[in-house]
């Protein structure tokens, strides 16, 4: 319990970090697509989180980013949506007896079908709601639905690699 | 009485969600209009303090060109000091008809910038210590980088010129005519200019420098050049695409602009104001 904390702990500053200085600076295709790593956290946290903790723990998630970027509430807002719609999927994708308490949402302990579903739902989420309220209007809303689509896919493509790189992940815990 | 407070129970998920996207559209509705979000920035101190630790690390990257760049605006400086007295019609553009000096140009160092958002920012390793106030013009070695936005006493944040909320009063170097830059193409390169009539004679190439009549920038600052005029016959303005002279995405040194009449400009402008 005190471990899984603890890494959570180490998991949020470390992605967030990670955003900030490195992920934030890339230019990819003349910024039309701009990787959002740092929700990894959210997506990633244990089945048995409970649904306050998963709320607080998004809108604080995007707080900290908040401070990095200055614009406060753009973040919060799309990890407290994030959030949100983790619960509903959670519930939508659940298993007939329920989620096994040694498992992990991750491809390895899910299955590569059922994480994209639940990653690919959620980092949605939290892209459209971002990049909407980063524009702030409506019109031209094809060129910011496809850079948030585009970047969207740039995101769940760096979850899964994520975790191809990291070894221990795939180990039952 | 108590199936409320079972409501709220059973609800209390659902409730903590509004709770927590109420507070979040609160702080993004008055962070970002009113302008006034202080602590929720980054010229704060921890993250200004990280990001100049990443900065250092990626500077060495680009010092060669950072190096051939100062030296180039250094050259062109010089050129300028031993032109000036074959210029009998000019004045040095930072002093007035008197020969007082109007402006001042401190030198800072940009830690942190991004090119690629709706709304970029920069972050500057210099604040109010070293004299930089709100509503400053920054300029970089080669034209316009954005205004101060918000100071702490060792960093400040600046609108980048690409950014929707950004606009400033531009002028045609070659009909003197004055127009309105903003940026809404998306292209970190490239930046519109609005409100130039119809019957203004507008070709590509065209030079476009700052207009000096908004008290934030000096005039004849170059921006950049006129890449394309494209007209739409039902509206009385050209639509002219310019391309920016500054490369945001390189900006490494800048200079805050000071202007030391404003505060005579604003009080003389204050009294015809009053009732």
């Amino acid at each position: 319990m005190i471990a899984t904390i603890l890494n959570q702990v180490l998991a949020f500053v470390a992605l967030v970090l990670m955003q900030a200085m490195v992920l934030d600076h890339l230019d990819l295709a003349n910024g039309w697509v701009v990787p959002y790593l740092y929700v990894f956290f959210l997506i990633a946290l244990p089945f048995n989180t409970p649904p306050w903790a998963t709320l607080l723990l998004g809108f604080a998630l995007g707080m900290a980013m908040d401070f990095f970027t200055s614009t406060p509430g753009m973040h919060a807002s799309a990890c407290t949506l994030m959030a949100f719609v983790r619960l509903l999927m959670l519930r939508l994708l659940a298993p007939r007896d329920g989620y096994d308490p040694l498992k992990r949402p991750i491809v390895a302990h899910m299955g590569m079908a059922w994480y994209i579903t639940f990653a690919s739902a959620l980092i949605l989420a939290h892209h459209l709601w971002l990049f909407f309220v980063e524009v702030y209007r409506f019109d031209n809303f094809p060129s910011t639905f496809l850079r948030a689509v585009m970047s969207a896919a740039a995101t769940l493509l760096l979850c899964l690699l994520a975790q191809a790189l990291t070894t221990r992940a795939t180990r039952l815990q | 009485m108590r199936d409320l407070f079972r409501f709220f129970f059973r609800q209390r998920n659902n409730l903590l969600f509004l709770a927590l996207m109420a507070l979040s559209m609160y702080l993004l509705i008055n962070g970002n209009m009113h302008q006034r979000a202080q602590a929720i920035s980054s010229s704060n101190a921890v993250i200004g303090q990280l990001y100049s630790v990443r900065n250092e690390v990626a500077e060495y990257a680009g010092l060669r060109e950072v190096n051939r760049r100062l030296a180039a605006a250094l050259a062109a400086e010089r050129n300028l000091r031993y032109s000036l007295p074959l210029r009998a019609d000019s004045a040095p553009p930072d002093t007035d008809s008197t020969g007082l000096q109007t402006y001042r140009f401190i030198t800072a160092h940009v830690i942190n910038g991004t090119v690629h958002k709706e709304r970029n920012y920069i972050t500057l390793g210099s604040g109010s210590l070293a004299g930089i106030r709100p509503d400053m013009g920054v300029i970089g070695m080669d034209g316009l980088v954005g205004i101060v936005r918000e100071v702490s006493p060792h960093f400040a944040l600046v609108t980048s010129v690409l950014g929707n909320e950004f606009r400033t009063s531009v002028r045609l170097k070659r009909t003197g005519h004055f127009g309105l830059l903003t940026w809404d193409t998306g292209d970190p390169a490239a930046a519109s200019l609005t409100d130039v009539a119809n019957h203004v004679p507008v070709s590509p190439g065209d030079t476009v420098v700052t207009g000096g009549n908004d008290g934030i920038f000096p005039p004849d600052i170059m921006v950049g050049t006129v890449t394309n005029v494209d007209d739409d016959p039902s509206s009385n303005f050209h639509g002219i695409k310019v391309h920016l002279s500054e490369d945001l995405s390189r900006a490494a040194y800048v200079h805050v602009v000071s202007d030391l009449l404003k505060a005579e400009r604003d009080t003389l402008q204050a009294k015809v104001a009053q009732p």
